[in-house]
């Protein structure tokens, strides 16, 4: 079958232009999303692992599960997470699930607008339709909040959301989850949480001028988080030096106890109670693995 | 086994050598929280060794750590949180002064966990389940992705439960000990400075 193809192959690079146009010729169905059962469950654990009630939802204030309003301080402006529950007007409640995928794992919203990063939709892009269908469901079960989400104050050139698109053409480059087969079922389930739905990197990972993941340096530090905090190195070498193990990381991701008896504040201890907190045993378990064994 | 002891114990030394370079220069109420502060992630540290199954449960010891808890939660605690007291290699951040009443209800908070730890200290220790029990359960209660006040509430309720000790104790000792963990968390999160 290989060698078949091995010989196939350079007839068909000859063909030219015929080559390209058998490339690109569609073949399949794109899958309809809405003919995917999503499991309400399984979205909520999604969603609370992904950040978006912690992030959508403006505790602080009082606000409604889901309704936006978090402000996020940084040095492009204001960001001020919108509402997502399922009013018709103020939410996505007039949504269907194919623009909701595209939002999600494209940042790109219903009406062709590019969402500012702040929304973290590049770890999001290599979701599966499973997990879309299972997200899609579980905001459904949200209520109505008719309060409209309140617009970004971003300063010049910010402002300017088009320009977004040139960032993209930069810096997004959705990725499918890949798996590594030769490591362990909780590694690769690991692997998929920190740099999936967990979107760890987003704090501890530098960013650029432009506010772009120096992604050569994944998981080694960040300082000027908005707010003003900052985030440790988290690479496999660093949590190991600082007498990381298995058990003591995934005890912290639950309690947010650290091995000398200190306590997590600052984002991260949010980031404890609102999320890791939330997840199973296996989950944190699996995200300390893939850490500490690091991803060579 | 020796030279794990070795790296251990000089890993000790050098970070209490750390944590006192850490507080010089603190003077007055400053250095007194401080120590405080250093007195109860001690004994937090040897309550987690229990909790996670790290080393052997001993109610005597569960008992004399959170009686240091105790002693520096409530009143004790805030006492030494005079308004302004930021001076020399203080952490502590002015918020506290402008949610004072939340300070003041976080600290109490400290002093009931503690004293419930202390009453459910001669209780069996359980074994820790998988993960908390409690977590998968409250995320997806009530029928949906945020059902009613479950963010509010945050995780287990704790804000609708009575402030009762010994109601408090009739809990798994670990969940208990997780609340406790997490009330120093909330605090620190809000009123401490990030390093």
């Amino acid at each position: 079958m290989r060698i078949w193809l091995l010989g196939a192959m350079p007839s068909l690079a000859l063909a030219g232009a015929g080559f390209a146009a058998l490339v690109y010729w569609p073949i399949g169905l794109e899958p309809k999303l809405s003919a995917i059962e999503g499991d309400v469950q399984k979205g909520a654990y999604l969603a609370r692992m992904s950040g978006c009630i912690v992030c959508h939802t403006d505790t602080k204030n009082g606000g409604k599960p889901l309704a936006g309003g978090t402000e996020l301080p940084t040095d492009f402006g204001r960001f001020y997470s919108p509402n997502l529950t399922t009013d018709a007007k103020a939410g996505i409640g007039s949504w269907s699930i194919e623009e909701f995928a595209k939002a999600v794992r494209q940042g790109i919203s219903p009406e062709g607008e590019p969402y500012y990063p702040s929304f973290p939709y590049m770890f999001y892009s290599g979701f599966s339709d499973q997990d879309i269908a299972d997200l899609w469901a579980a905001f459904q079960t949200v209520p109505a909040v008719s309060e409209p989400s309140r617009p970004h104050d971003m300063m010049p050139p910010f402002n300017f959301r088009a320009g977004l698109k040139l960032w993209r053409g930069l810096y997004f480059k959705p990725e499918g989850f890949v798996s590594e087969p030769a490591k362990s079922a909780a590694w690769n389930r690991g692997k998929y949480i920190v740099e999936g739905p967990a979107h760890c990197g987003a704090c501890h990972t530098p960013r650029n001028v432009l506010g772009a993941r120096k992604t050569e340096f994944a998981l080694s530090g960040a300082d000027q988080l908005p707010g003003g905090g900052s985030a440790p190195a988290i690479t496999s070498d660093k949590l190991k030096a600082n007498g990381w193990t298995v058990s003591s990381l995934k005890y912290a991701l639950q309690t947010g106890l650290m091995p000398d008896g200190d306590v997590f504040g600052g984002s991260m201890g949010k980031v404890v109670r609102n999320e890791t907190a939330f997840l199973t045993e296996q989950d944190r378990e699996a995200i300390a693995i893939y850490l500490l064994e690091g991803s060579n | 086994m020796k030279l794990l002891v070795t790296i251990a114990s000089s890993a000790l030394v050098v970070s209490s050598v750390a944590g006192a370079i850490a507080h010089s220069g603190a003077t007055g109420v400053v250095k007194e929280r401080m120590v405080a502060m250093g007195a109860m992630g001690k004994a937090m540290k040897s309550l987690a060794g229990m909790m996670r199954g790290d080393s052997t449960y001993d109610a005597e010891t569960v008992r004399n750590s959170v009686a240091v808890l105790q002693s520096h939660s409530g009143e004790a605690l805030t006492a030494l949180f005079p308004k302004g007291s930021i001076s020399g290699p203080s952490e502590a951040l002015p918020a506290i002064w402008s949610n004072w009443q939340e300070f003041e209800d976080l600290s109490e908070k400290l002093g009931l966990y503690a004293t419930a730890l202390g009453r459910a200290s001669d209780k069996e220790l359980q074994q820790p389940a998988s993960g908390s029990g409690m977590n998968a359960q409250i995320m997806m209660g009530n029928g949906g992705m945020m059902g009613q006040g479950m963010i509010s509430q945050g995780m287990m309720g704790t804000q609708s439960m009575e402030p009762d000790p010994d109601r408090l104790a009739q809990m798994p000792m670990q969940a208990l000990f997780n609340m406790t963990a997490q009330t120093c968390s909330v605090c620190h999160t809000k009123f401490r400075v990030e390093k």
